[in-house]
């Protein structure tokens, strides 16, 4: 029920950061996608803890910074990119959470952003880890395990999401 | 009437995004002033007159939270109105912002619509859309 739930919310949240700062309509694909080029991560704590990890293609970074400051492809610097994908990782986390339960205090962590296409393992850092949650490869994520993973394509480009939480759901 | 905004953020991009969502939102901004956090707004204030501040929560060296109570404890600048922009939207948060005199309140993700709507509350300024669009109801009735 929890896990539906992490996993329904997490989706609309996608949609509506997606749909109202970035102007790019996302569609849920059925196959995992690994054309990713950076990613920005952040970690939660409160009622529920983990982290959450966004995966972007080039394309549909540019798209984003394009649609979100009205900028032209030759401005886009690797900067606007990183500001972008932390604000974007920033964003999904604190609209997942105010969603699973608006009643609830978390915290969040400052968002972290890499840009080497290579997608790290999620790590958890509370005594309440699993084996699932201590680090994912997420070719291989269980779906009956605390950890999931969402791959959305659009007009712009690729964009996925790993989400690891804390303890059995 | 335009109005003087001041943006605080740490991001160079949340701050454009800002500015832009509220210069396409139709807001009468005259002057937009930023400042990278509390710190860096409360030097602004010496040199400029603002009519409201949009501040985010999270930033280095002194946080929005902060920085609205430096806000409320300066005669000259506690009756600046302070919008609060934040991703955290517990609500207990929220009273927080409120308890500490914050006059409204942003959850990101915004749409132009929904910050005009709070920047012209705060200001006392009509909102002449969603003016036109209750004629608009009203006539279609």
């Amino acid at each position: 029920m929890k896990k539906k739930k992490i996993v329904e919310t997490m989706r609309l949240s996608i949609f509506e950061v997606f749909e109202k700062m970035f102007y790019i309509f996302l569609e849920p694909l059925d196959d995992e996608n690994n054309e990713y080029d950076m990613e920005a991560a952040i970690r939660f704590e409160g009622f529920l803890s983990g982290e959450i990890r966004i995966l972007l293609s080039k394309d549909i970074a540019k798209i984003m910074i394009q649609n979100m400051l009205g900028l032209k492809e030759d401005e886009i610097t690797t900067q606007a990119m990183e500001d972008c994908s932390k604000e974007a990782v920033n964003m999904i986390c604190g609209n997942f959470l105010g969603k699973f339960d608006s009643t609830k205090v978390f915290n969040l962590s400052i968002p972290s952003f890499d840009m080497d296409g290579l997608i790290r393992p999620l790590t958890m850092s509370s005594t309440n880890q699993t084996p699932a949650s201590a680090g994912i490869n997420p070719k291989s994520i269980d779906p009956d395990k605390n950890a999931f993973r969402m791959d959305f394509g659009s007009d712009a480009g690729g964009f996925g999401v790993l989400i690891a939480v804390n303890g059995r759901v | 009437m335009s109005f003087n905004v001041l943006i605080v953020d740490d991001s160079n991009t949340m701050r454009a995004v800002i500015k832009k969502v509220i210069s396409i939102s139709g807001f009468k901004m005259a002057q937009c002033i930023e400042a990278g956090n509390g710190k860096e707004a409360l030097e602004a204030l010496t040199n400029n007159w603002v009519d409201v501040i949009v501040s985010d929560i999270n930033m280095p060296e002194m946080n929005g939270f902060e920085l609205l109570r430096s806000l409320k404890e300066d005669d000259l600048l506690k009756n600046i109105p302070v919008i609060l922009i934040s991703t955290e939207s517990s609500d207990e948060k929220i009273q927080d912002a409120f308890n500490m005199g914050a006059n409204g309140f942003i959850k990101k993700p915004f749409t132009p619509e929904a910050v005009k709507k709070i920047l012209c509350e705060v200001i006392g300024e009509s909102n002449e859309e969603e003016e036109d669009s209750r004629d608009d109801e009203t006539f279609d009735f």
